[in-house]
């Protein structure tokens, strides 16, 4: 073929800074606990980057925030929010408290409006008043404070159950009975357990590991329940008896 | 205000984020961060500030990334889907809306609050963009307080509307989305305005915002008087986003109600639309007294299904 | 459709990890059983190595339908085409008809394929792409997994191997795909075809059980709200009633 000119066609050129890697998220509130957890598989296609990434983090003795959607922008925002709370704790010398973590977390993401985080994220932890607290937000900074929120990969296969499950929907109690309003850390940790090992059955980007925090308020009864727990290990105890632990599982790797 | 008259002298979208971004760089670390005003501190400059992508085109990129409406396929969802409604009468200001967010055809959301408590004169709706409309409508509460202490009253709902819409204008074209209403009660009486993204500001009566408003103004406009009740008025709210919530895909789940009277604004209650088809609203002001829905167009249809006066005779 | 802005339907496809190679006595055969719809497991053990002869099999990726029908119309084919020589037909036969299918529907027939099997002229092993193009290789990988099995090939076979340590070889191929690939999971399925016998190994590895689940959940009768009861006797009584006249005459 002879040389030819080159004219030059009009080109498209796209900027894409973002990525999903996978993975899924969860947080369930009870009366006087509260537990965070997510898997520890990044994936990109049908790649593997690695099987230990965690997704789950703990801010303070009392608040724990899981993220989930782009690895890169997840990270890059726990660390921008642990260099807010700790310049807070210069200031002010105690702990941001979850409800004003949350606000922080809203602006932070409304910063970045017109470029937004790709990262779901779900806030967990203990209230001032000593109640169990779940907070869930959209990548652009619209939060809302419910009992439990599923979100990621698995976010449709694993919000159905937990709504059937803690909120009881689709389920007529029995005659001269209620459903209970909170459910005790024994239930809720098995409703957790099971949701992962579901979610890994069925969805291939979830799996590998599974971790859980559990955040208790002080003298939370819940405690003696964790005794017999495989795996656990105690993270971090304030003065006055907020406790946070971790329970590490395996997951399925296929 | 000299950084307010720089960012406004320009009007072309790309130049507007521009500037927003020179804003960005210079605060990126600014001393208000350190302290509790932790991300509204800078609001001695006027505006807050936003990063932006650096590309030619930011809206472009913002459009690419983020559900449009139209795209579902786009990875960064955000909730849409709503019906809202408020509507001025003798006794105030009714504010109803619905509580379920989609993201697609996926219910992200069952128990969305609808209604921002602005402060407790002013009540704002949610529709479009929830983070639009939770962030400004909270960011509108602060302003208001600021000019409650600049000049010892309370602002008017036109003067807090105003804000409001001068504000999304400034943003005009760069992607926001929302679609509110601004209620409240003050020296004039009981208001409602209208207040969008695109710029629209309307003074009114009676609204109702989102995809399910056509089947609430159904119900809204056959029932609305001005001379209605307060339980008479708490009912239409009620009964309109249930119409909505039974006929809409994307409206839903349950039922916001709030009444705004001369001192401030008092939540009713929640209602669950699927409860109210079935059993009615429960023992509330107004209530039929049963569902809304089922045995109405059920009863008598079938013989299974026989008229209580008939299966007696 | 697309254009229209609807989504095409989505196929439910074995993103999938299949192999075979060669050995002393014949052909090894192996393929995982995880099939996908996207990012869901749409099977947890389905069989992806199809019968096309007694003496001939052949493993398939890509759009789950589609290996299905493909290898069965030609394993029918391929049975008429004995009946109709007397011979046992080979397994360049069943790869020529493939690939000329494959050709004719210029690759909208979404079958990439491992064909494998013993006939007159000896062991033979081919992969044929959904387009129609094939290959004649000692050892072959296919679908999403591919490369991690490939992987294990390159580092692990030799000509003239044991049966035992080919398997094996199969074996780690396969379950490099399982575990590296997300595509590819659960169980191994392999297929030993030797001149004289054909072994269909089902399942000979699943490294991947479900684990128990902490609580059990079954539902309480009357646990689904209703609005109205009827309840209908199925079993139908008829009574017989005489309607004048005399009995009939049964004599």
């Amino acid at each position: 073929m002879p040389a030819t000119i080159s004219i030059s066609q009009p080109q498209q050129r796209q900027f894409n800074p973002y990525s999903e890697n996978g993975g899924t998220i969860l947080a369930i509130a009870g009366a006087d606990f509260s537990v965070i957890a997510g898997d520890t598989r990044q994936s990109e296609g049908y790649s593997i980057q690695t099987r230990y990434a965690p997704k789950v983090f703990q801010l303070t003795d009392k608040a724990v925030l899981a993220v989930n959607g782009f690895a890169a922008d997840g990270n890059m925002f726990v660390k921008k929010v642990r260099q807010r709370l700790e310049w807070y704790r210069h200031a002010h010398a105690k702990d941001m408290p979850l409800r004003a973590i949350a606000r922080l977390i809203q602006t932070m993401l409304y910063a970045r409006r017109f470029f937004p985080f790709y990262v779901y994220n779900i806030l967990g932890g203990i209230e001032e008043d000593g109640t169990g607290a779940v907070y869930s937000f959209d990548p652009v900074g619209s939060y809302e404070r419910e009992a439990c929120r599923a979100a990621g990969a698995a976010q449709s296969l694993v919000q159905p159950f937990l709504d059937n499950q803690i909120y009881f929907k689709n389920q007529t109690a029995a005659p001269g009975t209620s459903h209970p309003v909170h459910l005790p850390l024994s239930t809720v940790l098995s409703l957790v357990i099971d949701s992962f090992t579901s979610a890994t059955e069925r969805h291939i980007e979830v799996g590998d590991g599974l971790e859980m925090y559990v955040v208790l308020a002080k003298g939370s009864t819940a405690f003696q329940t964790l005794g017999g727990v495989r795996g656990i290990q105690e993270l971090t105890a304030t003065e006055d008896g907020e406790k946070v632990f971790i329970i590490r599982r395996e997951l399925k790797k296929d | 205000m000299n950084s307010f008259a720089e960012r406004f002298s320009t009007t072309t979208a790309a130049s507007q984020m521009r500037n927003a971004q020179k804003l960005a760089d210079e605060d990126e670390l600014d001393t208000a961060m350190w302290g509790s005003n932790a991300g509204f501190g800078s609001l001695a400059k006027g505006v807050p500030t936003f990063t932006v992508p650096a590309v030619a085109d930011p809206t472009a990129f913002l459009r690419l990334h983020t559900d449009d409406h139209a795209d579902p396929s786009c990875r960064i969802k955000i909730q849409h889907g709503t019906t809202t409604l408020a509507f001025r009468f003798q006794g105030g200001v009714i504010v109803a809306v619905d509580s379920r967010a989609t993201a697609g055809s996926y219910v992200a959301s069952g128990t969305v609050k609808k209604v921002i408590e602005i402060n407790p004169y002013l009540l704002g709706t949610m529709a479009g963009g929830a983070a639009d409309c939770q962030y400004w409508e909270t960011y509108l509460g602060m302003h208001c307080r600021l000019h409650e202490l600049r000049n010892r009253e309370r602002i008017s709902v036109s003067a807090a509307s105003k804000y409001l819409s001068n504000l999304v204008y400034s943003y005009k074209g760069m992607g926001l989305s929302m679609g509110t209403m601004i209620c409240g009660w003050d020296k004039t009486g009981p208001a409602v305005f209208y207040v969008d993204s695109d710029g629209t500001r309307l003074k009114g009566d009676l609204f109702s915002v989102g995809s399910g408003s056509t089947f609430a103004y159904g119900v809204l406009d056959q029932g609305y008087r001005w001379d209605l009740t307060d339980e008479e008025a708490q009912e239409l709210g009620r009964r309109s986003i249930y119409a909505a919530g039974h006929r809409d895909a994307f409206s839903g789940n349950s039922c916001n109600l709030y009444h705004v009277k001369e001192d401030g604004w008092r939540f009713i209650g929640n209602y669950d639309i699927a409860k109210m088809h079935y059993d009615g609203p429960g023992n509330v002001a107004g209530s039929p007294g049963q569902g809304y829905g089922y045995d109405v167009r059920v009863e008598g249809r079938t013989s299974t299904n026989a008229p209580a006066v008939a299966a007696a005779a | 459709m697309a254009e229209k802005g609807l989504p095409l339907p989505k196929a439910t496809s074995t993103g999938t990890t299949i192999v075979g190679c060669l050995f002393k006595d014949g052909i090894v055969l192996g393929a995982d059983t995880r099939a996908t719809e996207g990012p869901i497991v749409a099977d947890k053990n389905c069989e992806k190595i199809h019968y096309i002869t007694e003496s001939i099999r052949c493993c398939g990726a890509g759009t789950a339908a589609d290996t299905e029908f493909t290898t069965a119309l030609i394993s029918s084919n391929m049975e008429l085409h004995a009946l109709s020589t007397g011979r046992k037909p080979r397994v360049v036969t069943a790869m020529t008809m493939l690939k000329q299918m494959l050709f004719r529907y210029q690759g909208h027939v979404g079958a990439a394929l491992v064909l494998g099997g013993v006939d007159a002229t000896g062991p033979h092993l081919f992969t044929i792409h959904p387009h129609g193009s094939t290959d004649k290789l000692p050892y072959v990988t296919m679908g999403s997994g591919s490369l991690a099995a490939m992987a294990v090939f390159e580092s692990g076979w030799t000509a003239n191997m044991e049966r035992d340590a080919a398997l094996n070889l199969v074996k780690a191929a396969i379950s490099a795909g399982i575990f590296n690939d997300l595509g590819s999971g659960s169980n191994i399925d392999a297929c030993i075809i030797t001149a004289s016998h054909t072994e269909m190994l089902r399942n000979v590895e699943m490294p991947n059980q479900r684990v128990t689940k902490e609580r059990s959940y079954g539902f309480r009768r009357g646990t689904t709200a209703w609005k109205t009861e009827s309840v209908r006797d199925l079993i139908v009584s008829e009574e017989m009633t005489w309607v004048g006249g005399d009995a009939m005459d049964t004599t």
